[in-house]
């Protein structure tokens, strides 16, 4: 099986994992299907019987489709888990807080924006601030870019008092 | 039955007429006829006492009521005339010892008249010195008291004098702090419009501060509702593209 010498810097995440949350749950499939299939090759060693072929979710069968993985050798399922372990582990996150509750759609845009232009295996964590007003508060390993309309009005404030006072005084 | 006790034995004995009568005397005065008499004497003798009992009962119940009266009557005799006797010897006692009482008596309060008498003199004569002495002394006093008083309404009037300058002193310093006063008066008026303009300049600028924040406060409450994510999408993609390297340089230090 070739496709078990990729490592997890190597993986390509679909657009349906978003968090990583979704990045555990491939890890939970992958083991769970594991599981399932050593048990049916057990049971069909007893009864010489044909192994049933397991069923995948959406995501992991994209997870598989577009890394061009194979699950059906043992070692193969062994070498894929520990790997995705290891993405799990290391996985670059990009917090994003926005002042609405984000929509599916939209956090795949966002998603595939930051997959394309900043790091291919990024995940998100989203969070909810009302008080931003519109905009997204992005956080980084290192940094934070507030690009929300409350920190565009606060530092425009000056710029309003000094258009008021001419207001007065005209 | 003694009548007839041993008759078969009387035909046995008729031969001696004498001895059949002792014989007849023995059987007829037999044990049983004694016992006869004797109850009968006996009975007899219980009758004559009791009959002679009760006379002797009722003689001397009479004699003891004759008793108790003449002696009631004696003993009244008797008592009537030793408590005249001894009223008698009472009220001559009574009265002696009353009589030497008084005059006892007597004795003992001409003395404490006397007594009193003589002290109400000395009292008298003792408080007309008293009055004499406290005459004399008013009499000092009050020509002290005059002179005091005559001393102390010269003294007074140095003082009033004294009180006079120091008033017309005051009124003067008192007009003096008058014009002191007008015109600090108007140097306060001054300030105070100056502080007014000052002030005045100050709300107006906080009330710019607050129309800022207002007007912020505004566009937020209305932008906030208006834009879900999907509007703000192409916004955010186009802020991401102007912080996309800063990014990059983060995610992969």
């Amino acid at each position: 099986m070739s496709e078990t010498s990729l490592t997890y810097k190597e993986f390509v995440l679909p657009a349906s994992v978003v968090t990583k949350r979704d990045v555990s749950q491939l890890v939970n499939e992958a083991e769970r299907v594991d599981s399932e299939l050593t048990t049916a090759t057990v049971r069909a060693h007893i009864t010489t019987g044909v192994a049933v072929s397991p069923v995948f979710s959406g995501t992991f069968s994209d997870f598989l489709a577009l890394n061009k993985l194979e699950f059906e050798e043992s070692k193969a399922r062994t070498a894929l888990i520990k790997q995705l372990r290891l993405l799990k582990d290391n996985v670059p996150i990009i917090h994003l807080t926005f002042a609405v509750s984000a929509d599916i759609e939209s956090l795949q845009k966002l998603t595939a924006w930051f997959r394309q232009s900043v790091s291919p295996q990024v995940v998100l964590e989203v969070g909810l601030q009302p008080a931003l007003v519109a905009g997204v508060y992005i956080r980084t390993t290192n940094h934070v870019h507030d690009l929300s309309l409350r920190a565009a009005l606060a530092g425009k404030h000056d710029l309003l008092v000094k258009e008021l006072e001419g207001l007065r005084s005209a | 039955m003694g009548l007839f006790h041993k008759q078969s034995d009387d035909k046995r004995t008729g031969d001696n007429p004498l001895a059949e009568a002792t014989d007849q005397q023995k059987r007829f005065f037999d044990d049983y006829f004694r016992e006869e008499l004797r109850n009968h004497g006996r009975w007899y003798f219980d009758k004559v006492i009791k009959e002679n009992g009760d006379l002797f009962k009722k003689d001397l119940e009479a004699v003891i009521a004759q008793v108790n009266t003449d002696l009631k009557e004696h003993v009244s005799r008797q008592l009537d005339g030793a408590i005249a006797h001894i009223n008698a010897t009472l009220k001559d006692h009574v009265t002696r010892q009353m009589d030497v009482q008084f005059a006892e008596y007597s004795k003992t309060m001409q003395e404490a008249q006397d007594a009193a008498l003589k002290n109400m003199t000395d009292g008298s004569n003792e408080l007309r010195d008293q009055y004499h002495e406290l005459s004399s002394l008013l009499k000092d006093n009050i020509a002290e008291q005059n002179a005091m008083m005559h001393k102390a309404f010269e003294e007074h009037k140095a003082q009033l004098q004294s009180m006079d300058e120091a008033q017309s002193a005051s009124l003067t310093a008192l007009n003096q702090s008058t014009e002191k006063l007008q015109s600090q008066y108007q140097q306060i008026g001054q300030m105070l419009d100056t502080q007014v303009t000052e002030q005045r300049d100050q709300i107006v600028k906080a009330f710019e501060d607050n129309m800022a924040r207002t007007v912020e406060h505004y566009i937020l409450g209305a932008l906030g509702d208006q834009y879900d994510l999907k509007a703000q999408l192409p916004a955010i993609v186009k802020q991401l593209e102007d912080n996309k390297q800063a990014m990059v340089d983060d995610i992969t230090l």
